[in-house]
This record gives structure tokens, C-alpha cells and sequence, in this order.
């Protein structure tokens, strides 16, 4: 019993991880329709960004927020001007093989600057939390909360502000939303520096929980396009949900089952729901037919 | 088109041979595969530095009987692009020499791509028994085949550690945790078959994939198996993850034996600290005691370890010495005998080598099998004389800990103490 | 994209300059001489070794794009066809000794019926959701491969002797590799250009670019999407099989790897998207050129060739994304006129 609690919650935890992980994903997979195939890359650029604050200014990870969230937004905003805007207007795959290939241009780019040794900084907290018989890292637990603290406030800016009312009337009719006078190329512009700017507070969180090094995006990029479509594209507490569901399957099988087939069981689950529910856990309906035309 | 091709084949063939008799003074061309992108780019990469330095040595010293040693780099990425690499090189730049190439999935390929070319691959650190067992006439793996490292931690366990544990050995507890690629389940093979021999029962048995991202469930599964001993084999970012996940739900071990690349990486003490202390890791060692060592191979020792250290600030890790001690050998045991450099003239002088241990910069001796081994009969161009011994992270670096004519230090920190307490 | 211009092509009586739709032109043709030609002339044999990868490259764009491009079904999964091509015929080879020549045609057939399951798994998902199940499909083969040691050999893989005979496939000399590649490419070639004029093929094209209208005319969508991707799957095996018989290694990790996946998928999109022409003219650009870049820059410093190459791609995607094949057809003034 103590196993299976342990197991649970901290798969709920790492799950949340991987949520938060994910949210910008969603987020940009909502409003604009596009896969962005780069994402992971973006998250080992936020993390080295992150592990260099710590390196030079000596202030653990979580102080790099006030950088890095701000530069991510840049960054994202450059490429969106770049890469994805041009990408719009044409064939769905050009925009999927073009973040391909920005993606194989960061790692490379990264191979380069930062050669392939791994990052790590020092715990931020010296001992785990002991609840009974079960132990949890606190850093694992601050990401939990924070992920949580993030849903709510991303839920609240989509639901009350004038900006989440744009974004909103975006994803439900662009065309009717630009004749309201919604600078919908503004909007997408802002979602995706956005979810550019929520991959980087990731990437704060995870970088005591994980090494950086060149390839790492590969390692979670899979999770994130798991998550966001378990979830239902576009929607947030279906990240939050998805997250959860990869890190308690993930968390079970291994122990119940084999490690050895690793992510295999949440594919598996991720076939089964798009099978069963294809708009996905939260999805709205019909967002699964949003295809290749639009 | 095809006639003017012709005529520049030719050409070409006529320049050949009137260049035949000056070719004394041209240099050795060898291919070294190495993975230098990818997930495998670190280790590769630590490898090349420690290749070029030997080759920067040798022309130093005058080169191979006057000819100076040139490399041809093919990036390995994986193991297809291994073997299209090792291709390009031997068809388009004419290599008859390979080596490298540090992980085993690319050891496997690349041999497979010289053999099938006829060309001698001289493997410098990989070592998944498949790659001597598919009756290759050209392939010489210089380094330990992986059950030698299962062997070296099961020995260490048997004659020293259940000593110290105060422990008859039949009751001592071992769980034996693998990574799932072809180094990691050859040793695990390796150590599954050998403690069998030595009456042990393994109390947890378990292989896990390469992208794992969390580690809760075989840390949780190691704390109900409860065992005294855990072997470990991982690579680096695993291993990181591993003891992190270890220290968080306070999994404690008596002892803990890591094999190679993930635990004796130089590295792992700036990425987990002082964790480290007390790991024990099985492979090759990264420093010998230099008194096993011949006084000419003390020197070139001492020389490699200084340009290392001068060019990346670090001390060699295990295989980057492995990778030099290896090269070292083709420099001035093999290649100098050669007359026509053709692989099988090199195969037989590979053959005839009978190096004692110490003869190598990291211990090793040389001795390869050709069929003939009495473990398995299937084997050929196995060295068996590469030492693999094992040493401990301790509080100032790192010490030789076993078999005991290596030893610079003995065990510490033996029961090891509990996360709380460290 | 291809158009639906059957009547206008069929006003010109004589064989075509440029590629049209359903029709051999003359510009195919000198090309297929070509490819013949760099065969025959036995370029020394470091090229061959890219042009026999170039060749296979070109098949393997071809069957894919039957499925992404003529279908609609954009799949990054294709690597798991691929290896359980190679894996079948190897199999078969090491524990049954069944030549390859054979056992191609059952990986094959067994790739067909991943085909079919994947497109039928599948059937309600569009866009971005038929992508990423198609790359999740992949993995859970990928790790199948991986754990199941006694039939696949796990993570060591699995080794061909390399003993040369027509009998078990494995040949030194590249020039019959290079022949056997070219013939894979244009069979397939073939396939794509009897289905260009078949009924099967207008099909597709309908079910891809409208749906509903598909369905409403009466072309069944469940089953032409099926079988596309049972064809485009079944292809794909026999290319596996022929990639372990020259290469005489599997490893599940970089075999069924996604960005194996995604090379087949750029192939057809660097050179024009349903069309027979592109997928050619991808690999013919992509795969020397890769090739080239890896070999003269790979000493320079690790990972630059592949910044240079990712580069390109970014570029090329941007600006000319209906590819090559979209430029050969600007060449043709006579129906640009029209």
C-alpha cells in the first residue's frame, strides 16, 4: 500500500511537471493549429539559459525566472516572425518540417556553443519532505504548485481579460474575429511568444530535477505532443489532466509491469484515447477534425 | 561520357603505380569512427581529443618507421550512419585501417561495414560480446568484452566487499539494474550468468529504457528488494537521474557498484556532488597504480595524462584512456611489423601479440582469441587481457580499489552510510 | 499539388515534355536513363554508394508520398514499416533460411497489415492528430522490437553474416545493389503512376481534398484511406528489406527512429507533394547532398554540417514549398499558357 501511494503521487507530481511542460505547447496547438516540432529544443535552450544564471550569478534556478521568462518571450516572438508566420498561409507540412529542422538546428547549434557534457546545478533543498512513510523531493512539489498556480492564472487571463476574449474568438472563427476588429496575426504573435514564455518557467522548474545537454528536448518532446493531444488540443486543465495521466501511467507500469518498455504504455493509452475519444480527454468537440485544410 | 571516365580511371591507375616506390614516405591513413553529434557526442568526443593527442605523439616521435599517422573522421552518429560513414571512408578515401568508436550499437556497425569491405577494424572501447562472436577474420576489440566488467563487480562483491559487510557470501542480497541498449544488457547477460556460477541469487532483475525520464518505480521497486548490493549499468544522464531519485526516497544500499560510462564519467562529481562519495564503479581504470606499469609505458602514461589534462582541464575518464591505450598499441605494436598493410597481413601480427598486463598505458596486455577460447569457441579478436578493475569515488578524487595488484587505496566507506546521515 | 487535368492532357497527342499527371513524359524518361546511365558507367565506387542510397531514397519518398501526398495522410510512423520489413525478411533468413528474395515480399505483406491496422486505428483523426499518433504508433513498435529479444535479438540487434551469394542476397559489389535499388524506385514509380490513372487514384486525391464531397459522391473514405496506407505501408516493407540486405545490421533504436520517419516524409515535400516526380527529385537533391555535407564538413566541427543542412531546410520549406516538382512545372510554358 505504502508502494502504491508513493507510486501515485509521484507520478501525479512528475506528471505535473511534464503538464507544465506542455501548457505552451498547447497553448500554441490551440490558437494557431500548428505542431510546433522545435518545442523540446526551446526547452533546452531556456534550461541552459537558466543553468547559466546559475553558473554566473550563483542564485539557485528559480531566481532565473526574472530572465528567462522575458527572454523566452523574445525569442519566441523572433521566431514566430520568422519561421512560423511565413508558414501560415502554405501547406500544413511546411510549418511542421520547418520547426523540424529549427529543431535539428538548436541541438546542433547547442552541440556547438556548449559541447555535449551534461548541466546540472545543486539541489535547492538540502532533504526530501517526509509524509508518513513517503518521501517527496520539495523542488517536485514547488513544480506541482506552480503548475497548478499557472492553470488557474492562464484559465482566469482566456476567461476574463480582453486579451483571453481575443484569443478566444481567434480560435473560434478567425476570419470573423479579424472583421471585429481582432489584429488576429497580433494574437498569434502573442500566443506563441506566450507559450514560448511558459516553456521557459518550465524549464526553471525542471532544471534541478534534470540535466541539460544538447539532445535533452528529445527526451520530453514525445511526452508533450502525448500530453497536449490526451488532453485535448488547446485546452489547459486537459494538459494539466494528460500530464497527470503520463506521469501515474508511466509511474505504475514501471513498477507493476516492466521499465524496460518505458513510454510504451502511454502510447498505448494515447492510441486507446484517440481511438475512443478523439477529441481527447477535454477537447472540444470536433477538434480533432480541424485538419490539414484550415 | 563513359570514355572519358575510362580514360580518367586510367590516368589515375597509371599515376598509382609510378607513385608505388615513394610511398615509403607517405602517411598512414586510418578511419576513426567516432560518434561526434548526438546523444553519444560526449563520450565520442572525449575520445577523439584522446586519439589525436596519441597521434600527435607518435609523429612527434617520428611516426610509424618514418611515416607519419594521418586520421580520416567519420561522424557516427548511430548506427546506420555508421556504417554509411565507414563505407565512405573506405570506398571513397581508399582507408584499410578503421577504428574507433566507442559505444557498442556503433562498435557492431562499424566492424560490420569493414569486415564486409575486408578492411582490419581495430575497436577501441566498445564491448558487447556480439561483436567478436560473428566469426569476423578483420575485427580486433582491444577492450574488455562486457561480461568482463559484470565479472570485475561480481569479484569485487565475493572476495572483498561481503568481507567487509561481515557477510557469508551466500546470503548476501544483489540487485543487479541495467540500462536497455546493447552495453547495458550484455553486461547484465554477463553478470546474470556469473553469479549464477558463484551460487548467488540476484534479488531484483531489471532493464529499463534509454528515455527514461523518472526513475520512481525501479527506486521503489529496489526498496522492496531491500538488497545489500546494488550493480548498476548505466550512462550518465541515467545514472544522474537514478541517484537523484535514490537520495529523494531514501533508498539506502550498503554498497553500490556502478559499471561504466554513467558512474566513472569525471564529470558526474560537478553534476551530483558529493553524492558521489563512496560509489563504487567497475571499468577500465582511469589511473593505474604506475608501479604495475612498464617504466616506457609509465612515461608515455605520464605524457598523456599531462596533455589531457593541459587540453580539457579534466583528468581522462576511463574510456578516454582505454580509447589512447588502445590506439597507442596499433602505433607501436602492430603497425610497425607491417610491410604491405593489408588487413590480413595486420591480422596476423594482431595474432601473434602476447602483452603482459602493464604493457598497455591502462594496464591492459593484449592477447586476442582466434577461435580458440575455452569460454567460447565462437570468439575471435577478443583481447583477453584488458583489465577492468574497480575503483571509488572518495572526497578528493578518485582511487583503485580492486583487484588488488591495481589497488591504490583500500574500500571505504563500507556499509555505506544512509542518505540522512551523509 | 496535382491538378485534375485529364482532358487537357489528353489534347496533346504526343508523348509530353514535361510531367503531367498519369502520363510518361519525356522528362521522366531521359531521367530514367539517367539514373540507368550512372549505373552502367560504374562511377568509382565511393559514389555508388551514395547513388544506391539516393536510388533506395527515392523509393522508400515514392511509397511514402502514395500515402502523404495522393491520401492525405501525413504519416511520421513510416519507420515502423520499415523495420518490420527488415526485421521479417532477416528473421525468416537467419532462423528459417528463407532467402530474402522471398522473404521480402512477406515484410511486405506483413508491413501492409500494420498499414491497414494503423489507418484503421486512426480512422477519425485529421492534422496534427493523425501525425502524432502515426510517430506514437512508431514507438510502441519500436519498443516491441526492443523487449521482444528472443524473435528481434533487443537492444544488440540483429547481424547478417556477410557472405556474398544471389542466394542469400548479400553481394560486394555495389554496382548490384545500386541495380537493385533503382529497380525498387522505378517499380514504385510505376505504382504511382498506374495509380495517377487509375479510378483508385482520383479517389484518393477526393478523399484528401474534400471529404465530405468524397463521401457524397460515393467513394467510401474508411476504405480508400485503408488502403492507401496498407500500399504506402506494404512498399515501405520490401524497402526495409532491401536496406538489411546491404547494410546487414538492425538496431530497433535507430531503424524504427523517428527521424528516419521524418526523412521519408521530407523527400516528398522538399520535392513536390503528390506528385511522382517530387519524391525523385527530393532524394536526388537531399540525399547526395546530405551525404556531402557530413563528409566535408563532419571534420570541421562536430554538428556544424547538420546546422548548415537544418538551415537549408528552414529555407527551403519557407519559400519554396511546393518544391522541386512545382518549379519543373513552371519550365513547362505550353500549359502554363493554358
Amino acid at each position: 500500500m505504502t508502494a502504491f501511494s508513493q507510486l501515485l503521487i509521484s507520478g501525479i507530481l512528475i506528471g505535473s511537471i511534464y503538464a507544465l511542460m506542455s501548457i505552451g505547447l498547447t497553448l500554441v496547438f490551440g490558437v494557431l493549429r500548428v505542431v510546433n516540432f522545435a518545442h523540446g529544443e526551446f526547452l533546452m535552450l531556456a534550461m541552459y539559459g537558466a543553468w547559466g544564471i546559475t553558473q554566473v550569478l550563483g542564485l539557485n534556478p528559480y531566481w532565473g525566472l526574472i530572465a528567462i521568462v522575458p527572454a523566452m518571450f523574445l525569442f519566441g516572438a523572433i521566431v514566430h516572425r520568422l519561421i512560423v508566420q511565413p508558414a501560415l498561409d502554405k501547406p500544413h507540412l511546411v510549418v511542421v518540417f520547418a520547426t523540424m529542422g529549427l529543431s535539428i538546428f538548436m541541438q546542433n547549434v547547442a552541440l556547438m556553443a556548449m559541447s555535449a557534457d551534461l548541466r546540472d546545478v545543486p539541489p535547492v533543498f538540502a532533504q526530501s519532505v517526509i509524509i508518513g512513510p513517503l518521501y517527496f523531493k520539495a523542488e517536485l512539489l514547488l513544480g506541482f504548485v506552480v503548475t497548478l498556480v499557472c492553470t488557474v492564472a492562464l484559465q482566469w487571463i482566456i476567461r476574463k481579460t480582453y486579451l483571453g476574449k481575443a484569443i478566444r474568438a481567434t480560435v473560434q472563427d478567425g476570419e470573423a474575429a479579424m472583421l471585429m476588429g481582432i489584429p488576429v496575426p497580433h494574437i498569434f504573435l502573442i500566443t506563441f511568444a506566450g507559450g514560448s514564455a511558459l516553456v521557459g518557467l518550465a524549464a526553471c522548474i525542471m532544471l534541478p530535477l534534470f540535466s541539460v545537454f544538447p539532445t535533452v528536448g528529445l527526451n520530453f518532446v514525445l511526452i508533450a505532443f502525448v500530453i497536449v493531444v490526451l488532453g485535448g488540443m488547446g485546452s489547459i486543465e486537459g494538459a494539466l489532466l494528460g500530464g497527470i495521466c503520463v506521469g501515474v501511467v508511466q509511474s505504475l507500469s514501471g513498477y507493476y509491469i516492466a521499465p524496460a518498455f518505458g513510454q510504451m504504455f502511454f502510447f498505448i493509452l494515447f492510441l486507446l484515447v484517440m481511438i475512443f475519444r478523439p477529441n481527447g480527454l477535454l477537447g472540444q468537440k470536433g477538434a480533432a477534425n480541424i485538419g490539414m485544410n484550415s | 561520357m563513359s570514355f572519358f571516365l575510362r580514360l580518367a580511371i586510367f590516368a589515375l591507375s597509371l599515376f598509382t603505380i609510378t607513385a608505388g616506390p615513394v610511398a615509403a614516405q607517405e602517411p598512414i591513413r586510418i578511419g576513426v569512427l567516432l560518434p561526434l553529434t548526438g546523444p553519444f557526442a560526449k563520450n565520442g568526443l572525449e575520445n577523439w581529443e584522446a586519439m589525436q593527442i596519441a597521434r600527435d605523439m607518435i609523429n612527434e616521435r617520428g611516426g610509424v618507421n618514418g611515416r607519419k599517422i594521418e586520421y580520416l573522421q567519420g561522424d557516427a552518429t548511430n548506427p546506420n550512419a555508421a556504417i554509411s560513414e565507414t563505407e565512405r571512408l573506405i570506398t571513397r578515401e581508399g582507408i584499410k585501417i578503421t577504428t574507433g568508436s566507442f559505444a557498442s550499437p556503433l562498435a557492431i556497425a562499424v566492424s560490420q561495414a569493414a569486415e564486409r569491405n575486408g578492411v582490419f577494424h581495430w575497436e577501441t572501447t566498445g564491448a558487447a560480446e556480439i561483436i567478436t562472436r560473428r566469426g569476423f577474420k578483420h575485427t580486433f576489440q582491444v577492450g574488455a568484452p562486457a561480461r568482463k566488467y559484470g565479472q570485475a563487480a561480481v569479484d569485487f562483491v565475493v572476495e572483498d566487499l561481503a568481507k567487509r559487510l561481515k557477510k557469508p557470501v551466500a546470503d548476501l542480497k544483489i540487485a543487479l539494474l541495467w540500462e536497455n541498449r546493447a552495453f547495458g544488457k550484455s553486461v547484465g547477460d554477463g553478470i546474470r550468468a556469473y553469479v549464477e556460477t558463484k551460487k548467488i541469487k540476484l534479488v531484483y532483475d531489471e532493464g529499463y529504457d534509454q528515455f527514461a525520464t523518472d526513475m520512481t518505480p525501479i527506486v521503489q521497486k529496489l526498496k522492496d528488494a531491500a538488497p545489500d548490493v546494488l550493480i548498476a549499468i548505466s550512462f550518465p544522464n541515467d545514472a544522474i537521474l537514478f541517484q537523484r531519485k535514490a537520495k529523494e526516497l531514501n533508498l539506502n544500499v550498503a554498497a553500490f557498484v556502478g559499471v561504466s560510462a554513467g558512474y566513472s564519467s569525471p564529470d558526474l562529481r560537478t553534476s551530483i556532488g558529493d553524492m558521489v562519495n563512496g560509489i563504487f564503479v567497475a571499468d577500465f581504470p582511469p589511473k593505474v597504480n604506475p608501479n604495475v606499469l612498464k617504466p616506457e609505458t609509465r612515461k608515455v602514461a605520464d605524457e598523456f595524462y599531462k596533455r589531457y589534462e593541459a587540453k580539457l582541464q579534466r583528468p581522462p575518464a576511463g574510456h578516454a584512456a582505454a580509447g589512447f591505450s588502445a590506439i597507442w598499441a596499433l602505433f607501436t605494436e602492430v603497425l610497425p611489423k607491417a610491410k604491405t598493410f593489408q588487413p590480413d597481413e595486420l591480422r596476423e601480427i594482431a595474432l601473434k601479440l602476447d602483452l603482459p598486463e602493464g604493457s598497455l598505458v591502462n594496464g591492459s596486455g593484449i592477447k586476442f582469441t582466434n577461435f580458440d577460447w575455452a569460454d567460447d569457441t565462437k570468439d575471435a579478436g577478443q583481447n583477453l587481457r584488458a583489465s577492468i578493475g574497480v575503483w571509488q569515488w572518495t572526497k578528493q578524487g578518485n582511487e583503485q580499489v580492486f583487484p588488488p595488484k591495481l589497488a591504490t587505496h583500500e574500500a571505504i566507506d563500507v556499509p555505506m552510510p544512509d542518505w540522512n546521515k551523509r | 499539388m496535382a491538378s485534375f487535368d485529364r482532358a487537357s492532357s489528353a489534347r496533346s497527342p504526343l508523348i509530353p515534355l514535361f510531367p503531367q499527371w498519369g502520363r510518361v513524359s519525356i522528362f521522366e524518361l531521359a531521367l530514367i536513363l539517367t539514373c540507368i546511365a550512372l549505373v552502367v558507367v560504374r562511377l568509382p565506387t565511393s559514389f555508388q554508394d551514395v547513388l544506391l542510397l539516393t536510388y533506395m531514397f527515392a523509393g522508400l519518398a515514392l511509397a511514402w508520398n502514395i500515402a502523404g501526398g495522393y491520401a492525405g495522410l501525413i504519416s511520421f510512423g513510416h519507420a515502423a514499416f520499415f523495420g518490420v520489413g527488415a526485421y521479417t525478411s532477416t528473421i525468416l533468413y537467419l532462423n528459417l533460411g528463407l532467402t530474402p528474395w522471398i522473404g521480402l515480399w512477406v515484410g511486405g505483406l506483413l508491413a501492409a497489415v500494420f498499414g491497414a491496422v494503423l489507418a484503421l486505428v486512426c480512422a477519425r483523426l485529421r492534422g496534427p492528430f493523425f501525425i502524432l499518433s502515426t510517430l506514437a504508433f512508431a514507438e510502441v513498435v519500436r519498443l516491441g522490437a526492443l523487449n521482444w529479444v528472443s524473435l528481434t535479438g533487443g537492444p544488440e540487434g540483429l547481424s547478417i553474416p556477410p557472405v556474398s551469394g544471389y542466394a542469400n542476397m548479400v553481394f560486394t559489389s555495389k554496382a548490384i545493389y545500386a541495380w537493385i535499388m533503382l529497380s525498387y524506385a522505378v517499380a514504385i514509380y510505376a505504382v504511382t503512376k498506374a495509380l495517377e490513372a487509375s479510378r483508385f487514384g482520383y479517389y484518393l486525391c477526393a478523399i484528401r481534398d474534400d471529404e465530405d464531397a468524397a463521401a457524397a459522391a460515393g467513394v467510401n473514405p474508411l476504405i480508400g484511406r485503408t488502403a492507401a496506407m496498407a500500399l504506402s505501408a506494404g512498399l515501405t516493407g520490401i524497402g526495409g528489406s532491401l536496406f538489411a540486405q546491404y547494410f546487414l545490421y538492425l538496431d530497433p533504436t535507430f531503424l524504427i527512429s523517428p527521424e528516419l520517419s521524418f526523412q521519408f516524409a521530407l523527400l516528398p515535400a522538399v520535392g513536390g507533394l503528390g506528385t511522382a516526380i517530387g519524391p525523385v527529385l527530393g532524394s536526388l537533391l537531399i540525399t547526395p547532398l546530405s551525404e556531402l555535407l557530413r563528409s566535408h564538413l563532419g571534420n570541421a566541427a562536430a554538428g556544424l554540417h547538420l546546422v548548415i543542412y537544418s538551415a537549408g531546410l528552414i529555407v527551403v520549406m519557407l519559400y519554396f514549398p511546393g518544391g522541386l516538382a512545382a518549379a519543373i512545372a513552371k519550365l513547362d510554358w505550353r500549359r502554363r499558357r493554358s
